[in-house]
């Protein structure tokens, strides 16, 4: 009798363990199977994407991928996009070398802004946006993480959503004799895995990309007292088709689609709470046929 | 036997979990391409310089002139096929002293089109240093030359000396042409600038989102003026519709999909429509633009807001300091019904304002550059819980679940205990 309980017992405790075992492997296992595409780090591959000087014409980056120094002038806007998908936690960094100390007159700033599919500016949940380059500074390191990528949000809120990310790196305040100095500019992003603890429900129906048409002034059909400038109703057959939001042909794509995936660690956790259940279940029914008990006889 | 068929179970639904673990399913990559038109060939005009002050020898021991010289041949080389150039002078012809006839010497050197690349370099060989520096006719000019399309258009200003045709301020000259509306934008590079030059060119350029460099090395000029025709070729981009916000919704234009421009003056408010059906959701972004010196503190506010008058969100943003745009943005969706069969459509106008001011001197006319882009896609599917598939997570969690489950086995235990004894009394 003792024995077997002994051994009843044994093998709850083992099992439970065996559960939370499964659970951290899980959890390791998820990472490592939700590749984020960043995830590479520092021995990311080198890529040259020269910068756009505006939103429509910024410099398309892959994720991971960091850029080789592109050339610009000190006072120039430059723009590049990267997608990100939900689920991920970009960080985007920039390395500014600076023009010969000798041509310079004193201390500049420089900001790296981030910008999501909407053009709303996104906050730096931690990094080093803005800094400030003393006259005999060579190099100048930038760096902005943003908030996790939601997979859905209220359409009142500004939380980062999957889609287009645009970095805009310039000069803020700089001695005015400066201006038009050659500088480089090196940008990269990578991103981590928000875990399990970030994964959201709902999905958004075509990600937060740029609008890659013209847009076509529509012929308000009964509404009447239209503006007198309808420039282009030429264009009217292009009847706005509401599903197809083109993503823009040079932005790339996240590895694994948009949605960041189905998976997350919650389905360890509550898979392993459910077998931790069933053996609490199976522990509380045995300790109910305690001494004494009786047994149907075989 | 009981015991091992448990463990058995137990051990199972202990693989089933394992196996979903390490073998998470990849999410397909659902890449929808959308439809590209055939963009128009990108126009670039070189703008050089060829006054007087051309001769000037310090530029790496060198005349600028010859390293103007020595720039547009590698140019003339590296220029993409696609690429429509052309290259105009200032201040090549005259020599004389007569401010007036000075000051209208500018010359198409050669047409903008596709490069002939031995013409081009001949062309180029002939140019001596000789005049005035009348650079607001010659941009003017240089915005005839590469009127018509629908292309991008680049000007690459090339000089050292401001200009010497006041009153035509260039700077004034640049912002017209920029308000055109034809996309046309102006870089400027000065050769060994003074704080005049730096001033007058960087104006230019901010008046027109160009850029400006100065240009100190011969190799600096050249490597430069490849990047931008570059740039010209490289960023084939569509071009916004021209349009004009009203100052009410009821007078609005009614906005598709797709890109736009308008120029929006200090303080002005401007309403667009955009006609949205059940089950969809706008999208829609607003970049000003500041093309000129501003104050330091400015915002933007975009807001959507039904035909009756009230508010469905809003995007702004405010900032300060040097900037070239701000911009904000807003999403709305619609649900579907349940009854699609009558999916209504609504107007939804968008009002779009902006804080800017400027300093008494600046010119309040044209307005700001204005950029508003709207998109209506399919409305996103509302999480009825706020956790992916709704699953748990956590210490707590299991905790809960350990001891739902001992109860459960304990109340399960007692009643099958008293129901064996039930059995056995009767």
């Amino acid at each position: 009798m003792r024995t077997i309980r002994t051994a009843r017992r044994a093998a709850a405790v083992l099992l439970a363990g065996a559960a939370l075992f499964a659970a951290g492997a899980g959890t390791a296992a998820a990472d490592d199977a939700t590749p984020s595409p960043g995830a590479s780090g520092t021995g990311a591959t080198e890529e040259t994407v020269q910068p756009g000087t505006g939103f429509r014409t910024a410099g398309n980056l892959r994720p991971g991928v960091r850029t080789t120094p592109a050339s610009a002038s000190t006072g120039d806007y430059l723009y590049w996009v990267f997608p990100a998908a939900a689920g991920e936690v970009p960080t985007v960094s920039a390395t500014v070398t600076l023009p010969e100390a000798a041509s310079r007159h004193g201390n500049q700033t420089w900001q790296l802004d981030v910008y999501d599919g909407l053009r709303r500016r996104q906050a730096c949940a931690s990094g080093k946006p803005t800094r400030t380059a003393s006259a005999q500074d060579t190099q100048l390191e930038l760096s902005c993480r943003l908030r996790t990528v939601r997979a859905w949000s209220e359409a009142w809120a500004d939380d980062p959503l999957p889609g287009a990310y645009y970095i805009r790196l310039t000069v803020l305040r700089l001695p005015d004799q400066d201006l038009g100095l050659p500088v480089q500019a090196q940008i990269g992003t990578t991103s981590t895995d928000a875990g399990g603890s970030k994964a959201v429900d709902g999905e958004l129906a075509a990600p937060l990309t740029p609008v890659a048409k013209a847009g076509a002034t529509l012929d308000p059909d009964a509404v009447p007292s239209v503006s007198a400038t309808e420039e282009s109703d030429e264009a009217a057959d292009d009847e706005a088709d509401p599903s197809a939001s083109p993503v823009p042909a040079g932005l790339a794509q996240p590895e694994d689609g948009w949605g960041g995936g189905w998976w997350s660690d919650r389905w360890i956790w509550t898979a392993a709470g459910g077998v931790l259940a069933a053996l609490a279940g199976v522990a509380g029914y045995s300790l109910t046929r305690g001494r004494g008990r009786v047994r149907p006889v075989a | 036997m009981i015991i091992s068929k448990r463990l058995a179970a137990g051990l199972c639904g202990l693989a089933a979990t394992l196996a979903t673990a390490l073998f998470p399913a990849a999410a397909p990559a659902a890449a929808d391409d959308g439809p590209e038109t055939a963009p128009e060939p990108p126009k670039v005009e070189l703008v050089l310089d060829v006054s007087g002050s051309m001769r000037a020898n310090d530029i790496d021991g060198r005349s600028r002139m010859s390293a103007a010289k020595q720039a547009f041949n590698e140019v003339i080389d590296a220029v993409p096929d696609e690429v429509l150039l052309g290259i105009r002078t200032l201040g090549a012809n005259y020599p004389g002293k007569d401010k007036k006839v000075g000051c209208t010497d500018t010359e198409a050197l050669y047409p903008v089109g596709t490069v002939d690349r031995t013409e081009a370099k001949t062309a180029v060989a002939t140019l001596a240093p000789t005049g005035w520096t009348p650079i607001g006719p010659a941009l003017q000019a240089a915005g005839k030359d590469l009127a018509g399309g629908d292309g991008t258009r680049r000007i690459v200003l090339i000089t050292d000396g401001e200009d010497t045709c006041q009153p035509l301020d260039p700077c004034e000259v640049a912002r017209e042409l920029a308000a055109e509306g034809t996309h046309l934008v102006v870089d400027t590079l000065g050769l060994v600038p003074n704080t005049k030059i730096r001033e007058q060119l960087s104006c230019i350029a901010e008046a027109t989102g160009g850029t400006y460099t100065a240009v100190d090395h011969a190799d600096q000029l050249s490597d430069r003026i490849k990047q931008l025709v570059d740039r010209s070729a490289d960023n084939v981009v569509v071009t916004p519709t021209v349009t004009q916000g009203a100052d009410r919704c009821d007078d609005a234009p009614l906005l598709g999909a797709g890109v736009y421009s308008d120029r929006e003056a200090f303080t002005e408010h401007r309403w667009y429509r955009v006609s949205v059906t059940d089950g969809q959701e706008l999208r829609a972004s607003v970049s000003v633009g500041a093309d000129r010196a501003v104050n330091r503190d400015y915002g933007v506010l975009v807001r959507a807001v039904t035909s009756g008058g009230r508010e469905l969100v809003r995007g702004s943003e405010a900032s300060s300091g040097r900037t070239d745009v701000i911009s904000s943005g807003l999403r709305y969706a619609w649900p579907e019904r349940d009854d699609s069969d009558a999916a209504t459509a609504r107007t939804v106008c968008i009002e779009v304002s902006n804080s800017f001011s400027a300093p008494d001197a600046v010119k309040r006319t044209p307005g700001l550059p204005l950029e508003l882009s709207v998109d209506l896609v399919s409305s996103p599917d509302e999480p009825s819980d706020v956790a992916s598939f709704g699953l748990g997570r956590g210490w707590w969690l299991l905790a809960l679940m350990v001891v739902t489950g001992l109860v459960a086995g304990v109340l399960w235990g007692w009643i099958s205990r008293w129901r064996v004894a039930v059995w056995r009394t009767n």
